[in-house]
């Protein structure tokens, strides 16, 4: 390292090639750690614990079209089959689909007829099985006995008594207080409902919501055509049960059309923008990284034949081929550390704006350092050949006319 | 100082063999100033690069300054080539993006030398040179003169035990090819060892011993006044 102060002398005086590199390093690193931050908290947003048995869930939709169809009765003899299939641990009416993109939501509030400090919140309709179909946690509490369930048409003023919220959404309102058998109010309304049980992760059905953790669950079936079941089956019979179901279902009532969708299907539907921009971000990222990579090979080999003969000089004068590859890769440090340095500054300039204008969180300061190690190793892996095939120069060359 | 005995050294392609250097033997003492002529193509470069640790040959046995050459490593021949030869080279060799302090501070650097050290040594040589008031120029500021003077310095600053000048005055004009090989006298009357290979049969006559090279072996011997010397011949 004792030969810094003359190689950055000569770097200055080569500033064109030095600022190429170092202006290459600067914008890779200014690039790709906000693409990785970005790439790094969409992942963190699709691996967020959803609380659902996810791999396990079906959900069946039934949508009855005949005349003399009956929800209430299809909707009992549905539970009942449902529920004596092998393989099937817990089935249960469901009236929207966690993660799909698609649901109900309300704004609650934890006292009476205020306005401020509610919060909106997704809201489900399940029975008695209804915390087993989706494997939930019960962390505080109970859950729904067959007695509190309420059987009712869409359009009714009536509502239950009861209700089973997340853990999140406890936290947000009553804070470190505990949730059970307080009141939660409906927003800008004259409704409550009990708080009897609470759920470790109910997620709701936006995936990019604010309200994404919070969510209300109420002992209710809603008796309309349009009816839907989720059904949780044993561990790794998901597929295999999926045709039995629809055709029992089929077998028990034709007049209906029947659909059957799984939960990893709805989840990876509503993550899938954020799937394929990860994708993008991390082939852009990767191609950006090549293009360094190929342009320190370019110039330090365009530089090792430029420099041929003042390599053989120094070798004459008493280099080691070490101390010529030392050489090089020392110059390539000093020039990346220099594209680190600009680079930092424009990664956080970067995400200063796309946090200004795309509302994205601020960069976590730790990427930078990681970066610039990812681009001392990118940069002397992409010159070691170089610099090898310079320090395998002869020394003789620096007597041949050249 | 220079011992060359028997000396072979055979450039092959897929086609052609070159006997470049044949049954070549030399012996240099210490202290001596040694011109090697000869036509082009007739072995004086093979030989320097020899001499200098800058090639490997073939057949024959080197020892210099009482270290055998032959099978040492390539990192213990930077080394010897380091402690013990000063290049001095026709085109001068400089390093262009450095100035002259730094230049003349390259093999010392590679010499391990401690930073106090190193100035000493390289504004020594570079006032010895008469360019102590220049070692903050570019080898581009300098006139050709001034350039081979600095590459002079770079191979005296680290006090070798020879110097091996190739075509020193070869790109010189006249006046300045008097100033360089003044100085290189100057160096022998100082005790240096010098062997310089050169064209030039005038600069040759000035040095006290010319071997003429011919086909890759010494010709002929020519003593001009003293040292001790002793001279293999083919």
């Amino acid at each position: 390292m004792s030969e810094i102060g003359p190689i950055l002398r000569a770097l200055l005086r080569n500033k064109t090639s030095a600022l190429l590199i170092a202006g290459q390093c600067a914008l890779t690193l200014a690039i790709v750690v906000n693409a990785l931050f970005i790439i790094v908290a969409r992942q963190e947003l699709m691996q967020r614990p959803t609380g659902l048995d996810g791999e396990n869930i079906v959900y069946v939709q039934s949508m009855g079209f005949t005349r003399d169809f009956r929800p209430e009765a299809v909707i009992r003899e549905d539970l009942d089959l449902l529920r004596r299939l092998p393989g099937v641990v817990a089935a249960s009416p469901i009236n929207a689909i966690p993660l799909s993109g698609g649901g109900s939501s309300r704004g609650y509030s934890k006292e009476e007829n205020t306005e401020s400090e509610g919060i909106g919140a997704a809201y489900y309709e399940l029975d008695e099985q209804g915390q087993k179909a989706l494997g939930l946690n019960l962390t505080a509490g109970r859950w729904f006995r067959p007695e509190d369930v309420q059987a009712l048409p869409e359009n009714t003023d009536q509502y239950p008594y009861q209700a089973v919220i997340s853990q999140a959404m406890a936290r947000k309102l009553y804070g470190e207080d505990a949730p059970l058998g307080k009141r939660l109010y409906f927003q800008n309304g004259q409704r409550s409902v009990a708080i009897i049980g609470v759920v470790e992760h109910l997620p709701s059905a936006w995936v990019h919501a604010e309200n994404f953790p919070y969510s209300v669950v109420y002992p209710r079936i809603t008796t309309e055509k349009f009816i839907r079941y989720a059904l949780r089956t044993e561990p790794g019979r998901r597929d295999e049960l999926m045709p039995v179901v629809e055709q029992a279902l089929r077998k028990a009532n034709a007049g209906r059309i029947i659909r059957l969708r799984t939960q990893s299907e709805a989840s990876a539907r509503s993550y899938r923008g954020d799937k394929a921009m990860n994708i993008i971000l991390a082939s852009v990222s990767g191609l950006i990284v090549v293009i360094t990579a190929l342009g320190i090979v370019g110039l330090a080999t365009f530089s090792v034949r430029r420099r041929t003969r003042q390599i053989g000089t120094r070798r004459a004068l008493g280099a080691s081929q070490w101390q010529v590859l030392r050489y090089f890769l020392v110059e390539n440090w000093l020039l990346t550390t220099i594209g680190v340095l600009l680079g930092s500054g424009l990664a956080v300039a970067l995400n200063l704006y796309l946090v200004e204008t795309y509302s994205l969180e601020r960069l976590n300061l730790w990427y930078l350092p990681a970066a610039a190690v990812l681009l001392w190793l990118l940069g002397w892996a992409a010159v070691y050949a170089p610099a090898r095939r310079a320090s395998r120069i002869s020394p003789a060359t620096a007597t041949r006319n050249i | 100082m220079l011992s060359m005995h028997n000396i072979s050294k055979v450039f092959r392609t897929d086609l052609v063999q070159t006997h470049a250097l044949r049954d070549f033997s030399l012996e240099v003492a210490a202290g001596e100033f040694v011109a090697v002529t000869g036509p082009s193509g007739s072995g004086k470069t093979t030989f320097l690069n020899i001499a200098g640790l800058l090639e490997n040959f073939d057949g024959g046995s080197y020892r210099l300054d009482g270290v055998d050459v032959a099978g040492l490593s390539d990192s213990a021949l930077a080394r010897l080539r380091n402690e013990k030869i000063g290049f001095i080279f026709q085109s001068f060799n400089l390093i262009p993006d450095l100035n002259l302090f730094d230049n003349v501070d390259v093999p010392l650097r590679y010499r391990g030398f401690s930073a106090a050290e190193r100035k000493q040594r390289i504004e020594e040589a570079l006032e010895k040179v008469g360019l102590g008031a220049r070692m903050k120029h570019l080898p581009s500021q300098l006139s050709g003169g001034q350039q081979q003077r600095a590459a002079i310095a770079r191979a005296l600053a680290g006090s070798p035990r020879f110097l091996l000048a190739d075509e020193p005055t070869g790109n010189l004009d006249s006046l300045m090819a008097r100033q360089v090989m003044e100085l290189l006298e100057q160096l022998h009357e100082e005790g240096t060892t010098i062997v310089m290979v050169t064209h030039d049969a005038e600069l040759a006559r000035r040095a006290p011993r010319n071997i003429h090279v011919l086909d890759g072996a010494v010709s002929d011997l020519h003593v001009v006044g003293t040292p001790s010397l002793r001279a293999a011949t083919v």
